[in-house]
């Protein structure tokens, strides 16, 4: 069954590829991923490059890059020849990077391919407060500007923005306390070390169901479908849409024919069924677009997200 | 209990999973042995090849490559000066040492002994205390982290005895290595010179590979006529008699127990817990001056603590979904592509699957000590044969592919080849490296923990009004107050006679 789908998939874009590029590809693709092996960026990467693989017939190849809060990895991508030969991941980090680094890649300088799917923020809290709902939460804080800890990304990661966005959307002031990632954060939430955090819903999703941490929220359009029974922002009366999200890009310049090539076959890819329960089943929201629409949404967050950072004080270099 | 051992015969006479086993102990008995491949890199490698499996199957083949490379990290580490992985850091510092003295393959021999020793030991603690474990991991906050760090330092201060101002100074370059970066609060780059390419932090890998491999061959290359620093060829029996091992059963044990419990901790991971039993071992031997001079319990200590660290790193990340260090997090990732989420959800809904997980730790252990002891020392034993300038011409190779490899980025390799320049300068200058090695791995952790401790709680009296980090805080003060007291009480009494 998953071996049908693939060939009638795989048939369909060899016919795609045949009118558009006669010979693209006809080598192996590198997929760049700006972070360590086994973190979400890698492991739904990894997701969609085996797939790609019998899709476009030529191994796709993932390299993992490390160092700089992923800018490293970024800078390989966008410094690599447009021949459509190198794409990878790219997350919300790399959107606040342009404004919060030095020598940032700029999205300019990225040719995005297709919108893999969002990450929505959540808001969790500790099993050991007493905040019985968002309403009671948000209370809290406003009585205690500053004092609530909540535990989220070192400045300019997802989780901090999500956190910023929701203080700044609703005029609160939290004690945003950095960790070096989602996993340390749920740590301190599980011991009470903080009482809050604005980590993604899969990753507290488990503890939510073992009863140790309660989800009050999630930070989106619509309710989690890991979640379906926790209420999001908007319809607890507050209005805050944030989290992380990733797409797929390459160099800025590759061929428009081979740049349909790969859109075409990324998003068959990630619109097969046998693909999405795959993704569903490791926590990954999947929301296939191509690269006009994926383009679009990118440039929505870039214009959501550049008056928090300005106003939280990040912006070193300004649009 | 019967459950377990059901499990363990399952995968013991499946001849697919024991052939899985086999397989992933042979290559991670390969890529640990190469400098600079780390464990979590040859699990990434291995990683694709788990996708078409069965989860067990998945477990069986990922956990014989983690065991077997945590292990053959030492190997590069003995012949070659160079810690393939951060595990390793200390197992060089004695094991070299018996290699230049003719004993490599001894010293392999009791690094193989001791990793078995400590993953068997790590394997049962994990199964005997894994809840007990995990329940106390989570009161580990940052008070607790910032303390056990401090207790760390402690010890690397008291470990330095020999040479104090020397190892201090070294050690607070070191610290200071470990503040380049963006600060992780208000996101202000620190001595990065300008380029994004530091911004991330300087790599503790191609830090410990320049420190100890670069400076090392160099250091020995520059040498002419001196053939005696060369790892010469071993001779005498490999293995260690009865009556030569029993002296070091305790320190296995000790070294164990610091390894699981270390291991256990989130994120702590096995450099802290070589540092930690290393340090122990030191303070609680008779001759610590002897330490660093190829003595086998050096050897001995931080090679049990590392392999029990597998043991001690699968608790919080079976029971709580956290991952003790970047290794379990591609495991986590592993076991995530199938559909499993791992926490405490876990035991409940897939018994099975946890029994299957103990089944092939254990089997990954008993099929490294096979595999190690029959074809690894004698291979190993072989690179040996190679002429020493041609060797050390490959170690640099090696150390600068490594460098690069860890995380594929050319900074790292410049990052090397400069530690290899300031650890040849160390080195004839007669200033202990190992100190700078230790604060760039714990300076960053220290002030991570020590600024959010001060953020949530905003006093320090906060390390004195927990238990844990009360008692850390303590015993660190004793470690380094008692010596100086003493030798001042002893001199009082003196001049009064």
């Amino acid at each position: 069954m998953k071996g049908t789908a693939f060939l009638a998939t795989a048939a369909f874009c060899a016919a795609a590829s045949g009118a558009l590029a006669q010979d693209f590809p006809d080598g192996p693709i590198t997929w760049v991923v700006n972070w360590p092996a086994g973190g979400g960026q890698d492991t739904t990467s990894r997701l969609v490059a085996e797939r790609l693989t019998d899709v476009l017939g030529v191994p796709v190849v993932v390299e993992n890059y490390d160092g700089a809060g992923g800018l490293t990895g970024m800078r390989e991508l966008a410094g690599a020849e447009p021949d459509g030969y190198t794409i990878g991941m790219l997350g919300a980090s790399s959107i606040i990077q342009q404004y919060t680094t030095d020598e940032p890649v700029m999205l300019d300088q990225l040719s995005v391919l297709s919108f893999f799917g969002p990450d929505p923020g959540a808001l969790t809290v500790a099993g050991s407060t007493d905040f019985a709902s968002l309403d009671d939460y948000l209370a809290s804080v406003k009585e205690a500007p500053g004092e609530i800890p909540n535990g989220n990304d070192p400045p300019g990661g997802a989780s901090y923005i999500s956190a910023a966005i929701m203080e700044s959307a609703l005029g609160l002031e939290l004690n945003k306390i950095p960790y070096a990632g989602y996993a340390p954060t749920v740590t301190a939430l599980l011991g009470g070390e903080v009482q809050s955090a604005t980590v993604p819903v899969p990753q507290v999703l488990e503890h939510h169901a073992a009863g140790d941490v309660k989800i009050l929220g999630v930070m989106a359009g619509e309710r989690h479908f890991l979640a379906p029974d926790i209420p999001t922002f908007a319809e607890q009366g507050y209005d805050v849409v944030a989290g992380d999200f990733r797409a797929v890009v390459g160099p800025a310049g590759i061929p428009e024919d081979r740049a349909a090539v790969l859109s075409e076959a990324l998003v068959a890819v990630l619109s097969s069924e046998e693909f999405v329960s795959a993704a569903n089943a490791a926590g990954y929201m999947i929301e296939p677009l191509g690269a006009e629409e994926a383009g679009a949404r990118i440039a929505s967050f870039d214009e959501q997200v550049y008056p928090v950072l300005e106003e939280a004080g990040l912006v070193t270099n300004p649009k | 209990m019967i459950d377990l051992l059901a499990a363990m015969l399952a995968s013991l006479t499946d001849p697919v999973l024991l052939g899985l086993s086999f397989a992933g102990v042979v290559l991670g008995l390969v890529f640990g042995a190469l400098p600079g491949v780390s464990s979590t890199m040859a699990l990434a490698v291995v990683l694709p090849f788990t996708y078409g499996m069965e989860t067990p199957a998945a477990m069986m083949l990922m956990l014989a490559v983690f065991f077997a490379s945590v292990y053959a990290g030492s190997v590069s580490a003995i012949l070659l000066n160079i810690p393939g992985t951060p595990g390793a850091m200390f197992t060089l510092l004695d094991g070299h040492a018996m290699a230049r003295k003719g004993q490599a393959a001894q010293a392999m021999a009791y690094a193989l002994i001791a990793s078995i020793l400590g993953g068997v030991v790590g394997w049962v603690l994990l199964v005997a205390l894994a809840p007990v474990i995990a329940a106390y991991a989570l009161n580990f906050g940052s008070p607790e982290y910032a303390a056990v760090v401090f207790f760390g330092l402690a010890l690397v201060a008291y470990a330095s005895s020999g040479d104090t101002l020397r190892g201090l100074a070294a050690g607070v370059i070191g610290l200071l290595v470990g503040v380049v970066g963006r600060d992780k609060v208000t996101d202000v780059p620190r001595f990065t010179f300008g380029t994004a390419d530091l911004q991330g932090g300087i790599d503790i890998i191609p830090l410990a590979i320049g420190v100890f491999g670069i400076a090392e061959a160099l250091n020995m290359l520059s040498r002419r006529q001196d053939a005696a620093t060369a790892v010469p060829a071993s001779s005498g029996p490999t293995w260690p008699s009865w009556r030569a091992l029993m002296p070091e059963l305790p320190t296995v044990l000790r070294s164990s127990a610091i390894g699981t419990f270390v291991g256990a901790i989130p994120a702590a991971g096995s450099a802290v817990a070589v540092a930690l039993a290393y340090a122990v071992e030191k303070r609680l031997s008779k001759r610590p001056e002897t330490f660093g001079t190829g003595l086998p319990r050096g050897v001995v200590a931080p090679e049990a603590a590392n392999n029990a660290c597998v043991g001690g790193a699968l608790i919080p990340m079976m029971t709580l979904g956290i991952p003790g260090d970047s290794i379990t997090a591609v495991l986590i990732g592993v076991l995530l592509l199938h559909g499993l989420r791992p926490g405490p959800g876990l035991f409940e809904s897939q018994p099975d699957l946890i029994l299957t997980i103990y089944a092939a730790l254990f089997v990954a252990i008993v099929l490294t000590a096979l595999v190690a002891a029959t074809l690894g020392i004698s291979v190993y034993r072989r690179i040996l044969a190679i002429p020493h300038r041609l060797l050390l011409s490959a170690v640099l190779v090696l150390c600068v592919l490594g460098a690069f490899s860890v995380r594929n980025a050319t900074v790292d390799v410049w990052v090397a080849i400069f530690f290899g320049g300031v650890g040849f300068a160390f080195l004839r200058l007669g200033i202990p490296v190992l100190p700078l090695a230790f604060g760039a791995v714990l300076g960053p952790l220290l002030e991570d923990n020590l600024r959010r401790t001060l953020m949530i709680h905003g006093d320090p009296w906060v390390f004195f009004e927990r238990p844990i980090s009360l008692v850390l805080v303590v015993v660190s003060l004793a470690v380094l107050l008692v010596p100086t007291v003493t030798s001042a009480i002893l001199n009082l009494r003196r001049e009064r006679q």
